[in-house]
This record gives C-alpha cells, sequence and structure tokens, in this order.
C-alpha cells in the first residue's frame, strides 16, 4: 500500500493504493493533513488502485470532506472509483453527493 | 464440514492477513467476487471493533475469527474475551443528513448489517463474546 502526492497547479493529486483500514487509513488521513497544512484544500483522492476502503477511511474522506469544502476554499474528489469502492460510499449514502469523474485528468480538469 | 480458524493477537496490524484469510476461504466456498468482498469488509469493520472497543486498544488480547459452510451459507464466528458489546447502544449512522451535519461514527457496525444475512452477538461464559455473521453462498 502507498499513497503518493503530486502538487499541480490547480490541485494536488493524492495517489492511493491498496488497502484503507483501520490500520492504514491514517496513512491516506497524513496525506491529506500534509496538503493542507500547505493551504491546499484543491484535492483529487485517484482510486484507481485501491482494493479495499473501509469505515475508517470513509471517516477520513468525509472529515477532510468538510474541512476543505469550508468557506468555499475548496474540495476533495474522486477519479476512477473501482465499482467495490463505490458499492462502499454508496452504502455510506456518499455517492450522490461526492464529485466523481472517469479518470484523474478529468478530476484533476475540474477545478 | 470443515471450519477453518486464524488466531490473532488484537492489534490493527492484523487486519491485513484477517481480510486474506477471509478472502481465500469465501473464494473457495463458492461465493462469487461480490459476495467475497461484503465478508471480508464486514469481517473487517468486525474485527477493528473488537480491537479498538472491545480491547479498548490493548494489544495483548486474543482475536478468533473462524468460518464454515453451512448449507447455502456461509458462516463467520469472531470471539474475543473482551469488553461485553451491546450493539443496541451503537446508534443508527443519518445517511440523509447533510453531510456538514453527519456523526462519523457508527458506521462499522451498519456495514455488517447492510453487507450479511445475519449478524449476531452474544455471550458465551465458556469463550467470551461471539459474533455470528452468515452470508447466502449464492
Amino acid at each position: 500500500m502507498a499513497t503518493l502526492t503530486t502538487h499541480l497547479k490547480r490541485c494536488d493529486l493524492i495517489s492511493l493504493e491498496g488497502r484503507y483500514d483501520s490500520g492504514t487509513a491514517p496513512e491516506l488521513e497524513a496525506a491529506i493533513k500534509a496538503s493542507m497544512d500547505q493551504d491546499v484544500y484543491r484535492i483529487v483522492l485517484d482510486m484507481s488502485k485501491v482494493e479495499y476502503f473501509g469505515s475508517a477511511a470513509i471517516r477520513v474522506f468525509v472529515v477532510a470532506y468538510k474541512t476543505c469544502r469550508r468557506w468555499n476554499r475548496g474540495d476533495v474528489r474522486l477519479a476512477a472509483v473501482p465499482e467495490r469502492i463505490q458499492h462502499v460510499f454508496e452504502l455510506a449514502g456518499l455517492w450522490d453527493i461526492v464529485g466523481t469523474f472517469a479518470d484523474a485528468t478529468l478530476a484533476v480538469g475540474s477545478f | 464440514m470443515s471450519e477453518f480458524e486464524i488466531c490473532v493477537s488484537s492489534q490493527l496490524t492484523e487486519l491485513g492477513g484477517i481480510a486474506q484469510f477471509i478472502t481465500e476461504r469465501a473464494r473457495a466456498a463458492g461465493l462469487d467476487d461480490q459476495r467475497v468482498f461484503d465478508v471480508q469488509m464486514a469481517v473487517d469493520e468486525a474485527s477493528t471493533n473488537t480491537i479498538n472497543h472491545a480491547y479498548g486498544g490493548r494489544q495483548d488480547g486474543q482475536l478468533r475469527v473462524c468460518c464454515f459452510v453451512d448449507g447455502d451459507d456461509f458462516v463467520v464466528r469472531i470471539i474475543d474475551q473482551g469488553a461485553p458489546f451491546d450493539p443496541e447502544t451503537v446508534p443508527s449512522p443519518d445517511l440523509d443528513a447533510p453531510i456538514e451535519e453527519r456523526q462519523v461514527g457508527g458506521l462499522g457496525l451498519y456495514f455488517m448489517r447492510q453487507l450479511m444475512d445475519e449478524v449476531r452477538f452474544f455471550s458465551d461464559p465458556d469463550h467470551g463474546n461471539v459474533l455470528l455473521m452468515r452470508k447466502r453462498r449464492a
């Protein structure tokens, strides 16, 4: 599992890989916090290589989503979400709320 | 009827190994990919709750995950000796509330109930806390 951040002009692109359970979700939390610490609140999560995204990761996402959107300063958008991970977002009642894109290029371009 | 079991310590770093064990067993029991994922997720959430709540972060507890086929069902049993758990005390998450107002807790148990066909908690004086979950194999 590896979480990699690329700083782009419009936003930060965070590429996720592998399993995000309670033990590993803090890695995602740290990556998002590192962006926010740089005053970057426009974030794309590239989900294409995510194998698992449990409730701990969903909690990290919700907190990041709320924080980034505060005062209209940004957003967290999802790219290339695998079908099973989409189902997790649907179960959590988030899929229809969150901005989702077919791939990272489209998501980055949306900012 | 073959029963398979993995016994691990109450640490979040064990979750990956538990997932691998239950994925292999569910697949061998003939579940399709979506059902395997559902079972794996329910077991992950249940194990997380056990480690974080039943053992309260203590790392020297023990967690036993057993599984077997019972007719049309794939059955998972998770046993621990931590603090007893009363699922009635966990409020259901309000998934219709605006995201700004959502509480971030209670999702794990909610996921387990959505993903499995049966989720039952009980206390067994000989074993400890027992969680029994069933998933139809097809």
